[in-house]
């Protein structure tokens, strides 16, 4: 089973950086995301293991082989690397029906008709889609679209399958559904599957670790849950979860060992992490996921209703507290007068301090009020 | 009395109705147009068939033995149907066969050459792209009959022809060509397919450029074969461009006059169009048959292509993110081709214009030593006393050129304003009524003239001027002009407006913003680059138009091209030659001149 490992790798466009210094190890069987917001880099990543683009420096490796290296001169070509790609618009083939769009990479392996027909048979069958096999791709719609090409991508058994926002494309509802598909397909096929989007709930519900990149550089390459509970940094924090992280700033006091002493909201508070606090400067913020800022009648915090947002299983809650807009999400449909006074808390173990100066994680856990 | 209550009503909602309908500025302008566009074809077109079946005055008269005037299917039988002389096959099936002969085959040239071209600069790493892009596109902007008069003037010899003088060919390397190579189909098919290849360049060119990469992409990952992906990808993709091309090609090349007459007639192979123009002088109706003729081949390709752009593999065009597909590594195949193709490029565009420049030096035809050439026949004066031949001084110290070229711009200025802005709105109209019956039949009926025969076209506003006593001068060229290039500018305003979203234009509307300023300020600023296209394609095309006005041109104010045209039917080789170089070197700094100031260029709207 493969493993694909890049070393160092360089993306420039001219003077235009689009990847800088990534290195990456993509276990097999493994279903990673490579996250981050338009522009990050991370097509350009997907391509250049794939082979579309070549990389400026550095070394990409796939089950053990060699396909690029910038020092040795070594660009094996797309077609030698075993790989599948799904394009973002499909890129079916316009003039082919269904079946030819699907046969077609499996004409290039030599296989016989009997087989080439069989196998085409099993992939419409796996996609529900047998009763499109003589339509041209125009005649059918974006999901049904989706579909072909996955078949068509599927058809030669890749190894490794890479996929470039393949979902983007369609509506919510059917975004949803091929997300479940997806995520069966990858347990059925036994396949290590790449996969960009800039959604980060995608990322969240389908991978075993999201990449998260911003502009080239890598920030985070972790599991979903370690990435939303201990953010590496700002950014992460605040691209990954929705509604987005709370941000309060705060003054440290004093610093010994796993606990800060600090002032935020104007009050005093003790942050205490569950390993010692890694540097932090006098300025620091403190993030706070909004499902851990609960409404409690008695809690320590007064703020005022800025604006409620029911969606039926939760609601969110936006409120002032001071000067700073705090959000929270309530289980349940619950409606606030604008401007009524209501009181809440910071709960749990999962409270992040950041380090105001280069936004880096300093340490995780809990903030009591005194 | 409930009656007239209700009619009353029905009459309020249906004079509610028109009001509406007419408050939309798109309808008033495809009504306007409909009914100009029906008068200045369909009219031309009904004259035409008229005069097929009327008697002219001249030898058709005595010929048919009936009066002038008549109406008579005379001139049908005689041209189709006579065996006496092999008349039929002599003046009309001989030549029709010539014609679809030389249509074919260069049609078949300009898409093998400009689609490899355009494959070569869209899909290689090839050396000098930037050379080749811009030289190649010159023979288009070059009038159609250069390369047949640079054929004739390098390769003739007096062993062939008309057998008057050696050209460069045989005078200075002492080659002398055979007849078929010179004269005759393969010269005219050849010249006509490298006129037109160009246009494939464009047409096919801007398909493979906005192809989606990824289409070809994803054929890589399955592992397909280079030459399979082209073969079984690429090529299907840009097959209807392709059979478009060659369907358009066929039409102008069929319609082609220049060509045909230089390199055609002086050993007698007619295709239609000489023919027609033979007839013209003695038999005017059958003339008119056989632009009757060439006018339905024409429609006939016209619903072809409809037929073909029209089919179940809609290409949708999805653009893709990747913008940069792996170009072909053509390795050591690159320097060669490159350098073949620029070699060919210079034969075909440069050269030329050397032989004429050459050619309007010497003194003596068929010499080509330095102490044969002068500066004269361009700028010395006392010429007619020295020499037996010509005008007195060079045709840059001649008011009569400048004049002419003064009467071409001023021509080409106008027919371009006219037709470029009239193209636009045609444009806006069709792509805001898009779909409607009256949008396609303005859409069709602007079309129509690019089907007409330029000589023909030229023919008819002749016959209808001669009825309407205001029309004649430069109003009458304009006119024609206008309506004859008006295809050119209206299919680049209708692609340049659907390309634009309706919600830009509602924008304005809901602002309150008037049409006129929407035009101005909203919708041509946006796509100022195709409708300046739109008015650079008729300027440059009437700059070097000859078989449009020279039946139509008086001979007291000649343009330049008719002035060519007379002093190479008068034998004034030099000057000929002299003023070919005048027109060309107009035409292609018209061209720079506009692209650099607008950034609008040939290659953005294409026409025959």
């Amino acid at each position: 089973m493969p493993e694909i490992v890049l070393k160092n790798i360089a993306k420039r466009f001219g003077k235009f950086v689009a990847v800088e210094n990534l290195n990456l190890t993509i276990e097999s069987n493994s279903f990673i995301t490579l996250l981050g917001p338009s522009g990050c880099g991370k097509t350009t990543t997907l391509r250049m293991i794939a082979g579309l683009e070549t990389p400026t420096e550095g070394s990409i490796t796939i089950d053990g082989k060699t396909v690029f290296d910038a020092d040795q001169g070594i660009n094996l070509p797309p077609n030698k690397r075993d790989v599948g790609f799904l394009f973002q618009n499909y890129a079916l083939w316009p003039h082919m029906t269904v079946y030819q769009n699907i046969a077609f990479g499996l004409e290039n392996l030599k296989w016989d008709k009997k087989r080439i027909q069989d196998r085409v048979d099993e992939m419409l069958k796996l996609l529900k889609i047998e009763q499109f096999v003589k339509r041209y791709p125009a005649e059918l719609s974006g999901g049904q679209q989706q579909r072909v090409a996955i078949a068509r991508t599927l058809a030669p058994s890749p190894q490794v399958l890479f996929m470039d926002e393949p979902l983007s494309n369609l509506d919510a509802k059917l975004r949803g559904e091929m997300r479940t598909e997806l995520k069966r397909l990858h347990s059925d096929t036994n396949s290590t599957f790449v996969y960009v989007t800039h959604d980060q709930l995608e990322a969240m519900t389908l991978s075993t670790r999201v990449c998260l990149m911003e502009t080239g550089v890598l920030q985070q390459y972790a599991p979903p849950l370690e990435i939303y509970n201990k953010p590496a940094n700002m950014f992460v924090a605040s691209f990954v979860g929705n509604p987005t992280m709370n941000f309060i700033p705060a003054q440290v006091d004093s610093v010994s060992g796993n606990t800060v002493s600090l002032t935020t909201l104007g009050r005093k508070a003790v942050f205490t992490a569950e390993t010692p606090v890694q540097a932090v400067g006098k300025e620091a913020v403190i993030g706070v996921r909004p499902e851990f800022l609960p409404i409690r009648e008695n809690g320590a915090l007064k703020a005022a209703i800025y604006s409620t947002l029911p969606s039926g299983m939760e609601t969110t809650v936006k409120a002032a507290c001071g000067d700073t807009m705090l959000t929270s999400v309530v289980f349940g449909s619950v409606d606030y007068r604008v401007d009524t006074e209501v009181h809440m808390d910071v709960v749990g173990d999962s409270i992040v301090l950041f380090d105001k100066e280069n936004g880096k994680n300093a340490g995780v856990g809990k903030l009591e009020f005194a | 009395m409930e009656q007239t209550l209700k009619r009353k009503i029905t009459w309020t909602r249906m004079k509610g109705r028109l009001h509406a309908w007419l408050s939309k500025p798109a309808n008033i302008i495809l009504l306007v147009f409909l009914i100009a566009l029906a008068v200045l074809t369909l009219y031309p077109l009904l004259s035409l068939l008229m005069e097929t079946v009327t008697v002219h005055l001249g030898k058709e008269a005595r010929a048919a033995k009936l009066e002038v005037g008549a109406h008579t299917l005379y001139h049908f039988k005689r041209i189709f149907a006579t065996s006496e002389n092999n008349y039929s096959w002599i003046q009309f099936y001989k030549p029709f066969l010539n014609t679809l002969a030389v249509s074919v085959t260069s049609s078949i040239i300009a898409i093998l050459f400009g689609g490899v071209v355009a494959f070569l600069i869209t899909r290689t790493n090839l050396k000098f792209k930037k050379f080749v892009s811009a030289v190649f596109v010159f023979p288009y902007i070059m009038p159609s009959w250069t390369l047949a008069l640079f054929w004739e003037t390098f390769f003739k010899n007096v062993n062939i022809g008309l057998k008057t003088s050696n050209g460069i060919m045989a005078s200075v390397f002492g080659v002398f060509m055979p007849e078929w190579f010179v004269y005759g189909f393969f010269p005219i098919a050849l010249v006509l397919g490298l006129h037109y290849a160009p246009f494939a360049y464009i047409l096919i060119g801007g398909i493979l450029r906005n192809m989606d990469a990824n289409l070809e992409e994803a054929a890589t990952i399955l592992r397909t074969p280079r030459w399979r992906i082209i073969w079984r990808i690429t090529l299907p993709i840009v097959k209807p461009a392709m059979l478009s091309t060659f369907l358009l090609v066929f039409a102008s090349s069929m319609s082609a006059y220049s060509v045909p007459v230089f390199l055609g007639s002086p050993v007698r192979y007619y295709v239609l169009s000489t023919t027609m123009k033979e007839l013209m002088n003695t038999y005017k109706g059958q003339a008119y048959i056989i632009v009757g003729v060439m006018i339905l081949f024409g429609v006939a390709i016209l619903m072809l292509n409809q037929k073909v752009t029209n089919s179940r593999k809609q290409f949708t065009t999805v653009t893709g993110k990747s913008g940069q597909i792996s170009k072909i590594n053509l390795k050591k195949a690159n320097m060669p081709i490159a350098i073949l193709l620029v070699v060919v490029l210079l034969l075909v565009a440069v050269v030329p214009l050397v032989t004429f420049a050459l050619e309007s030096l010497i003194v003596k035809a068929g010499d080509y030593t330095p102490g044969n050439m002068t500066l004269d026949f361009w700028i010395g004066t006392g010429l007619d006393k020295r020499l037996d031949q010509g005008d007195s001084t060079g045709i840059l110290l001649n008011p009569k050129v400048w004049k002419a070229l003064g009467f071409s711009l001023a021509l080409a200025l106008t027919c371009s304003v006219v037709a470029g802005t009239c193209g636009i709105l045609v444009g806006y109209g069709v792509a805001k009524r898009r779909g409607s019956r009256l949008a396609s039949w303005v859409s069709s009926l602007s079309f129509f003239p690019y089907l007409m025969p330029s000589l023909a076209f030229g023919a008819i506003y002749l016959s209808m001027s001669s009825k309407i006593p205001w029309l004649h001068g430069f109003l009458l060229l304009g006119l024609v002009g206008s309506v004859k290039y008006l295809p050119f500018a209206s299919r680049s305003g209708v692609n340049a407006m659907l390309q634009l979203s309706g919600e830009i234009e509602e924008a304005a509307v809901i602002n309150g913003v008037p049409w006129w300023k929407r035009m101005l300020r909203v919708i041509f600023p946006i796509q100022k680059s195709s409708f300046l296209s739109g008015y650079l394609l008729p300027m440059v095309s009437c700059m070097r138009e000859l078989s449009l006005f020279v039946l139509l041109v008086p001979t007291s104010n000649t343009i330049l091209t008719t002035m060519l045209m007379q002093y190479s039917e008068k034998g004034w080789a030099q000057f000929g030659n002299a003023i070919n170089l005048l027109i060309i070197i107009v035409v292609l700094l018209v061209n720079f001149l506009v692209n650099k100031l607008t950034g609008a260029s040939i290659d953005k709207g294409v026409g025959g």
